[in-house]
């Protein structure tokens, strides 16, 4: 009975990191689970992946996600859909407060900082800045998994270390 | 009975790859190069003016200094690397350089995987104004083999044959569609007529055939476009050639 309703909770809603994957039409997303060492009577962190369908293209590397188990599979790997994106990576919120955060301070105290000691043009701006992605397979090579090497193609491959 | 099975094992390892690749060993880079650290321009010259105290203390780099340390010591370090890139290629046996040179461009690269999680807007900003590439870690660090390799290859091989296959297949049920929907169109309109004349109870609604005449255009457009790409491909092989 509990190993029936925990199997139908596992289908009922997921939270999950994107991962970079190497497919287009699907988001790899890594959920952390625990798994009990029946000997040590231990719990030992377990991933489990799951390729999601996601057509709009919402969710990017390392971005939180809710994902939801589809009614029926949509091909041999997709089985769960992303439902919504819970936080984006690299842009955070206070949840108290609602202010935008970089790393342990406010962005308007950085801001309001570099104000202080004297703004120039070439100074980054929040508000000006494009949003998230405008590097990305620029300078920016993150999206797909990185791999060493191993041959002489005629095309060079940038993800190939 | 036991000789013959033996004899079939020794025989199956001496089948030779029927698949014809050609494995090119990747030529080895020292990892202080550029092209490994992801630095894609070198150092450049430092006018006189920006020497002295008196550049040191401009209000540029004051600014630069106070607003964010994260974003000063990743400058600091690409410039120390890039120094010490200029200095490792004249003298490439110099092991202490190399140490710091390595030192420097992981450090970095740790810097840069932090900035990403707290401020991915600025860190985009920071590699396009510093002029790097960042690529993650790859997801096992091992060393490179013949045999590894070549089992990549002969999966790619093999993923490419499927591919055109099912891209050959996928071809030839698409070019029996049109003259299928052009069957379908006439015996629907055949039968609707029929059953009007006959006054009999009419199956076939106007929608039915309306339905078979656009999936008929949407068919001619696309096999249009298909002969189009392969005219467009004949012609640039023959140039080629």
């Amino acid at each position: 009975m509990a190993r029936n309703l925990g199997e139908a909770a596992k289908k009922f809603l997921l939270l999950g990191q994107c991962v970079p994957t190497v497919k287009q039409n699907a988001a790899k997303i890594r959920v952390k689970r625990l798994e009990l060492d029946e000997n040590l009577l231990m719990y030992f962190r377990k991933d489990e992946f799951y390729y999601c369908h996601d057509p709009q293209k919402m969710c990017k590397t390392g971005d939180i996600v809710l994902i939801q188990a589809l009614p029926q599979k949509l091909t041999k790997l997709i089985t769960h859909e992303v439902k919504e994106v819970v936080y984006d990576f690299g842009d955070i919120t206070d949840p108290v407060s609602g202010k935008k955060v970089a790393k342990d301070r406010y962005r308007e105290d950085i801001d309001r900082e570099a104000e202080l000691y004297g703004k120039l043009k070439s100074t980054f701006d929040y508000n000006r800045a494009p949003s998230r992605g405008w590097q990305d397979g620029k300078k920016d090579f993150t999206s797909k998994p990185t791999y060493t090497k191993f041959h002489v193609f005629d095309k060079n491959d940038p993800y190939a270390i | 009975m036991l000789r013959r099975v033996a004899c079939n094992i020794v025989q199956s390892r001496g089948i030779k790859h029927t698949v014809n690749i050609k494995w090119v060993r990747p030529e080895y880079v020292p990892a202080y190069k550029p092209e490994k650290s992801g630095d894609l321009e070198g150092m450049p010259p430092i006018p006189e003016s920006a020497l002295g105290i008196d550049y040191a203390l401009t209000e540029e780099i004051k600014e630069h200094l106070f607003s964010c340390l994260f974003i000063f010591s990743v400058a600091w370090l690409t410039a120390q690397i890039r120094y010490l890139q200029d200095t490792m290629d004249k003298f490439p046996r110099n092991s202490k350089m190399k140490q710091l040179v390595q030192e420097r461009i992981d450090r970095r690269k740790k810097l840069l995987k932090f900035l990403r999680q707290y401020d991915y807007k600025k860190f985009e900003w920071l590699l396009e104004k510093l002029n790097i590439e960042y690529k993650a870690h790859p997801e096992s660090h091992h060393k490179l083999s013949r045999k590894e390799s070549l089992r990549k290859l002969t999966e790619m091989h093999c993923e490419d044959i499927r591919k055109k296959k099912l891209d050959d297949y996928r071809n030839l049920l698409e070019s029996q569609q049109g003259p299928y929907l052009k069957q379908k169109l006439e015996a629907l309109t055949f039968i609707r007529s029929e059953q009007i004349d006959l006054q009999m109870p009419v199956t076939v609604t106007e929608q039915d055939i309306k339905k078979v005449e656009q999936m008929l255009a949407e068919w001619t457009i696309k096999d249009q476009m298909k002969q189009q790409a392969q005219k467009r491909k004949k012609i640039i092989a023959i140039d080629l050639n």
